[in-house]
């Protein structure tokens, strides 16, 4: 009995911590999924909803339906109150900002960054360390100077200035991950190649590449992510025209103030990409938190 | 024909890589830098509407009042204070998680998901949602009065507001450790652990004698990285309080933002932006000599 004890101990301990992380890393998400449906009347409750009493998808519709549409559809009744809470525009520029943006930015920084891990990899170039240096600065403080820059030029507000940032601030991501695959191929395929009469530049081009295609493919989404998730860069850098999703969640304000059911919307559709990106390359996540220094 | 030898030889191709990164560095970050060097000696304000090279120059003075700016040193005070306090807790709750989860069980891959989930949602939605529940109508406060406790002002109080940022924080970053730990764990050799357990150690005994020694790189290198990325912290403070209530939340990156581009007093915060740089810059030059030992495979 005592026996049988001892070897059941540990599983039940197992299952008791399983289950409190299943509550608290699921019930935020979950709050934020019920808000998302709630009806404005819902948001600020005087007591609890723990599911909405009237479910409504109005919240994700008015994100992408212009006031006066949802209003002519009849998705809202004119004279209903509700209409005070209505955004005054949708949140579609920011989506597509955020797509143009991360994506953009990560073929960015793939672009500069590759060919440098490559250099770093094989020919020992040095100024790796640099970049990891590089990456422990507070962005505002790097930000403060760019900011300058940036309205000097013209920059502030705008698709390529944000390009521009979005390619730079995750390249110590881009150099210490691609650097990681590059050195797992041996340099003897290099070798062999340049003794068949390539010159370097198409060694690096045609033989190495194709086969780091898998990691430039990891790399690439850890970066969406990283872009994807960025606040402060887009916070200071946009104001109207370059905003992204995260900087829109904070501004939806209507005639009433807070949406709140609206902004946990917009926040809901925010981290769809970067779960199911995060949990696709979850193999590799432990090597592009630590810049390729734990491989998991 | 030069072309051609660029492309020819290796320790020149090798410069030719580097150069789309060079372009786009300097560019955009080493130009500015040099820039702020100059707008921090100046009393440039935006707001006049002059450009910035026509501001009056006047000197060190903007460093010099840095040292007497209670905000700027209660700010980075508060910083050292956040980091101190959850990177301790985050450490020893991911790594008692990746301890428990180690080894085969039904369903270890699915609580293993679950745990890393909160680490990918993306910080300013995961601020917000914690905002949502720990306002005053919050689920937080539901539960408090389920069990018969009072309500708390968890965003109105100096303390507590102070305490809700720290846990968003803890609760998106503890499965970082969570899982660095599990792969350090899952790559630790058995044959060590097998031998202490023949000799008759304990099971703590083995854990401090024998695992934690094998441990020790992955965990300097995992609170080496959280260190780093606290000082940072912005998105909590910013979504759920905006610095407040008072001052009471406002960390380095919140002061900054609001400094530089909501009151814009750019000459003075281009020289704390430049205080900060230049001590992160010393404190990563030696953060990074572990990682790097690790990437050498040393």
């Amino acid at each position: 009995m005592n026996k049988r004890l001892e070897n059941v101990m540990p599983l039940i301990i197992k299952y008791l911590f399983g289950i409190g992380v299943l509550v608290l890393a699921l019930f935020p998400i979950y709050w934020m999924l019920t808000m998302a449906l709630k009806p404005e009347i819902e948001w600020v409750p005087t007591e609890i909803h723990w599911w909405p009493w009237e479910p409504t998808l109005l919240n994700f519709i008015v994100l992408f339906i212009p006031r006066d549409m949802v209003i002519s559809l009849g998705l809202v009744d004119a004279t209903h109150a509700a209409v005070l809470t209505l955004p005054h525009e949708t949140a579609t520029k920011s989506i597509l900002n955020s797509l143009i943006l991360s994506v953009g930015g990560t073929a960015v920084a793939l672009g500069i960054g590759t060919p440098s891990a490559y250099a770093m990899s094989r020919y020992k170039a040095s100024g790796d360390f640099l970049f990891l240096t590089f990456r422990m600065l507070p962005p505002i403080a790097i930000l403060m100077p760019i900011v300058i820059w940036f309205s000097t030029l013209n920059f502030m507000d705008t698709i390529p200035g944000m390009l521009l940032l979005y390619g730079l601030f995750p390249v110590p991501f881009v150099i210490w991950l691609m650097r990681s695959f590059f050195d797992d191929i041996p340099p003897e395929i290099d070798e062999a190649a340049l003794v068949d009469g390539a010159n370097p530049a198409s060694a690096f081009a045609k033989v190495i590449l194709p086969l780091v295609k898998g990691g430039l493919a990891v790399t690439a989404l850890f970066i969406f992510i990283l872009n994807w998730s960025d606040l402060i860069i887009a916070l200071t850098i946009t104001h109207r025209n370059a905003i992204t999703i995260p900087v829109q969640i904070g501004l939806f304000e209507a005639d009433v103030g807070h949406l709140y059911g609206i902004m946990a919307a917009l926040g809901f559709i925010a981290i769809i990409p970067t779960l199911a990106f995060g949990l696709a390359i979850q193999k590799y996540l432990v090597r592009g938190l630590t810049f390729g220094a734990v491989k998991g | 024909m030069v072309l051609e030898s660029l492309f020819q030889k290796p320790e020149k191709f090798k410069v030719i890589l580097q150069i789309p990164l060079q372009i786009v560095m300097n560019f955009t970050a080493m130009i500015p830098f040099a820039l702020t060097w100059y707008v921090g000696m100046t009393n440039w304000l935006p707001q006049k509407t002059i450009d910035w090279w026509r501001a009056d120059f006047v000197g060190p003075y903007n460093f010099i009042k840095v040292i007497n700016d209670a905000l700027f040193l209660k700010s980075v005070a508060r910083t050292l204070l956040i980091t101190a306090i959850c990177i301790p807790i985050e450490f020893l709750l991911g790594f008692l998680l990746a301890y428990v989860f180690m080894g085969e069980f039904f369903g270890k891959r699915f609580f293993t998901l679950v745990a890393i989930i909160p680490m990918m949602v993306v910080p300013a939605a995961g601020g917000y949602v914690f905002y949502l529940m720990f306002i005053n109508n919050g689920p937080i406060n539901g539960l408090l009065e389920l069990i018969g406790s009072n309500s708390i002002p968890f965003l109105t109080n100096s303390d507590w507001a102070f305490t809700t940022i720290m846990l968003a924080d803890i609760w998106q970053w503890t499965p970082f450790i969570f899982l660095i730990m599990s792969a350090a764990l899952l790559g630790l050799p058995q044959d060590p652990i097998n031998a202490a357990y023949v000799l008759g150690a304990s099971k703590w005994h083995t854990f401090r004698r024998v695992i934690l020694p094998m441990l020790k790189r992955p965990i300097i290198i995992a609170l080496i990285l959280r260190t780093v990325e606290s000082f940072k912290i912005f998105d909590y403070p910013y979504m759920m309080t905006g610095g407040g209530p008072g001052y009471a939340t406002q960390t380095i990156s919140m002061h900054l933002y609001e400094a530089g581009f909501k009151y814009l007093k750019y000459g003075i915060t281009a020289a704390q932006s430049l205080i900060i740089l230049i001590t992160m810059i010393l404190v990563g030059w030696y953060a990074v000599k572990p990682l790097r030992a690790a990437q050498r495979g040393a």
